[in-house]
């Protein structure tokens, strides 16, 4: 089954005088494991297709589906379902709780998921052992560096073993060592086994990935294996 | 069972929210308070009131019909009643002659005068003058001594009875018995105390603990008896034949009065229903004026706990947002602003119970006695509770609805 089927989606903005087309017919296939980077200029739709794609928002038209299961015509509360069991999202301005530690912030899925405290607990340490962040299971995200609040949201999204995982900019506000550090963590996701799409506008982050698609003016630009050159076909 | 889990969430996020925000949450449940504390002290007062009431009027006796000139509750037109004879001695004669089926047939008649036992002084206090069937029509009993006994009456004998609130007052708790005292200008001397009986006195109601019983004879004599109109006490063969012995009193009125089938009775009967009733709608006057207080200010309490839940929601847009985007349904963001709501005002409601526990003491003290039942405990704590989801909803109703995306774009 493929991780993700995308079929001539499209995204209109109503606005008060004008409609903004922000994507303009995607089509996109992705199979299980696959890792990929989103690039283009700013504007040109990367993070409304990651909305979309994260069940965050629902496309204009088109068909979307998710391991094979329609999720573009979904209620509020099916969607955030899908979110909660299929989705781990990667923001770039990390967005944790503020006033909860790395442990809450990390088993909050699954309180949303309805599992048990010790099975919480279990997966929850799990996660935050992946990321490295076992000795600051109990610190609030202000006595956490940037890196380390990135890698308590990347954690708490993968906490869920999600179908996918989604980072829109995860190095953005990152200084670049660090972004590196961030970036061998996907890495290794990727080698356990997870789907990965990365939105990143810098050349040597999206590298990281196995493919990349270039969007522009809300349309596929280019779509081409990492290293190897393969024209569009449109 | 899952629900759980996100339930307890919500309670935590609002308590959470709470702790952090104490003084703005304690100021915005002050309508609250106010709110509690008046509904659960009208309620207290409104209880006691009617508890001593009832003590005192049990004392009385339902199966009793009282025919008096005028009724004891005035209705309609007070000249139509001024202008009816006195009822006098000898027609509660004719009436206890006719009404052989009674159990008892006892004429009083009251006075106020000023009593006094050596140095100490009373005001005003109920004088009764009555036979030695009172006891009958009355439940009341003597606690020391003796009640009246006919040859009292007979023999016009200056005795009385005195109730409880005069030998603490008057005799200071000593033994009264055989004591003499003066009812205005005569000496009377004591032969026995009635049990203490609980007052209503202070609002309305008879106060019987603060009267003296003598003989109707000797009260003539003492106090004169041309001019008074004697009130007629009538105790029914039973409870359940109350209403047609009410119609079999008023016929024998009427006779005794040769009253023609056209008039209109000029007597009045009465019972304690009648004053019970009466006694009811000043009640309810005081419940609604106190519900009015307290719908008001749990009114204005809870815009003031709506627009602070306004103002959570706004500073939590963001969080919301993150919420949303990990799994969190409607119904989690909506519980989690409900507990936050029904929380402060239940901490309101809390407050507002140890304030009204304080005016109940007060209360207790001055006036007489009361105290907060578990049941008005919980209705407060549910008016609370109730008013916090009120208050809560439409705030937590715009949190549930917000759209994830802008939610976490919100600065
Ligand atoms: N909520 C919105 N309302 C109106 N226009 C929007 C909204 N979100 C995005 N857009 C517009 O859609 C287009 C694509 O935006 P976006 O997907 O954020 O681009 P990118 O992430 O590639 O910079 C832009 O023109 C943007 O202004
Ligand atoms: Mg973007």
């Amino acid at each position: 089954m493929k991780a993700l089927d995308i079929r001539n989606i499209t995204k209109t903005y109503h606005m008060a005088s004008e409609e903004v087309r922000a994507l303009r017919g995607v089509t996109l296939e992705l199979e299980q494991n696959e890792y990929i980077a989103i690039m283009g200029p700013s504007g040109s739709g990367k993070s409304t297709l990651m909305n979309v794609i994260g069940c965050l928002d629902t496309p204009s038209s088109g068909e979307y589906f998710l391991e094979g299961v329609d999720v573009s015509k979904m209620s509020d509360d099916q969607l955030a379902e899908i979110r909660n069991r299929k989705i781990g999202f990667v923001f770039q301005t990390f967005n944790l709780i503020p006033r909860s530690d790395v442990f809450h912030n990390v088993e909050l899925p699954l309180i949303y998921g309805g599992l048990s405290g010790a099975d919480r607990r279990k997966l929850a340490e799990a996660a935050i052992e992946k990321v490295g962040l076992s000795d600051r299971i109990t610190h609030k995200p202000n006595e956490l560096s940037g890196g380390q609040r990135q890698r308590v949201a990347i954690a708490r999204a993968l906490v869920n073993n999600p179908s996918i995982i989604l980072a829109d900019e995860p190095t953005g506000n990152l200084d670049t060592a660090t972004g590196e550090e961030i970036m061998q963590v996907f890495n290794d996701l990727h080698a356990a086994g997870n789907t990965i799409i990365l939105v990143t506008h810098e050349t040597e982050i999206a590298q990281h990935a196995h493919r990349t698609i270039r969007l522009r003016d809300g349309m596929i630009e280019s779509d081409e294996k990492n290293g190897v050159l393969h024209p569009t076909l449109s | 069972m899952r629900y759980l889990y996100e339930l307890r969430e919500s309670l935590r996020i609002a308590l959470a929210a709470i702790k952090a925000n104490k003084a703005r949450g304690v100021l915005t449940t002050l309508g609250i308070i106010i709110g509690i504390v008046a509904v659960v002290t009208t309620m207290t007062a409104a209880n006691g009131l009617q508890n001593s009431f009832k003590e005192s009027i049990s004392a009385v006796g339902s199966d009793v019909l009282y025919v008096t000139r005028m009724p004891w509750i005035i209705t309609g037109n007070f000249f139509e009643y001024r202008n009816r004879e006195n009822l006098t001695l000898k027609e509660a004669q004719k009436l206890a002659a006719r009404l052989s089926e009674a159990k008892a047939v006892n004429p009083s008649s009251y006075t106020q005068r000023d009593i006094k036992y050596r140095a100490n002084l009373m005001e005003a206090v109920t004088v009764v003058g009555t036979t030695d069937k009172y006891i009958r029509v009355s439940n009341a009993l003597p606690e020391y001594g003796r009640f009246l006994i006919p040859q009292d009456v007979q023999y016009k004998r200056n005795v009385c009875v005195i109730g409880s609130e005069i030998q603490e007052k008057l005799f200071e708790n000593t033994n009264p018995i055989n004591k003499r005292m003066k009812i205005g200008r005569y000496y009377y001397r004591v032969v026995g105390v009635m049990e203490k009986q609980g007052s209503a006195g202070f609002f309305g109601g008879p106060n019987f603990d603060r009267q003296i019983i003598v003989p109707i004879t000797a009260f003539i004599k003492t106090f004169g008896g041309a001019n008074r109109s004697f009130s007629i006490s009538v105790k029914a063969p039973s409870q359940e034949e109350m209403a047609d012995f009410e119609y079999a009193v008023i016929g024998e009125m009427r006779k005794i009065r040769k009253l023609k089938p056209t008039e209109k009775d000029d007597f009045s009967i009465n019972q304690m229903n009648t004053l019970m009733n009466a006694y009811n709608s000043v009640m309810g006057v005081i419940v609604m004026i106190g519900l009015v207080i307290t719908s008001v200010s749990l009114f204005v309490g809870g815009i003031g706990v709506m627009n602070i839940m306004f103002v959570s929601v706004t500073e939590r847009t963001r969080e919301i947002g993150i919420r949303k985007a990990i799994g969190a349904k409607k119904r989690a963001i909506l519980s989690q602003f409900l507990f936050e709501s029904s929380v402060i005002c239940l901490i309101g409601g809390v407050i507002g119970l140890l304030v009204a526990y304080g005016v109940t003491a007060l209360i207790n003290n001055l006036m007489m006695p009361a105290s907060i039942s578990p049941f008005i405990m919980a209705v407060a704590l549910l008016v609370s509770i109730l008013t916090g989801v009120v208050s809560g909803i439409i705030p937590a109703i715009k949190a549930a609805r917000l759209n994830p995306i802008e939610a976490l774009r919100y600065e």
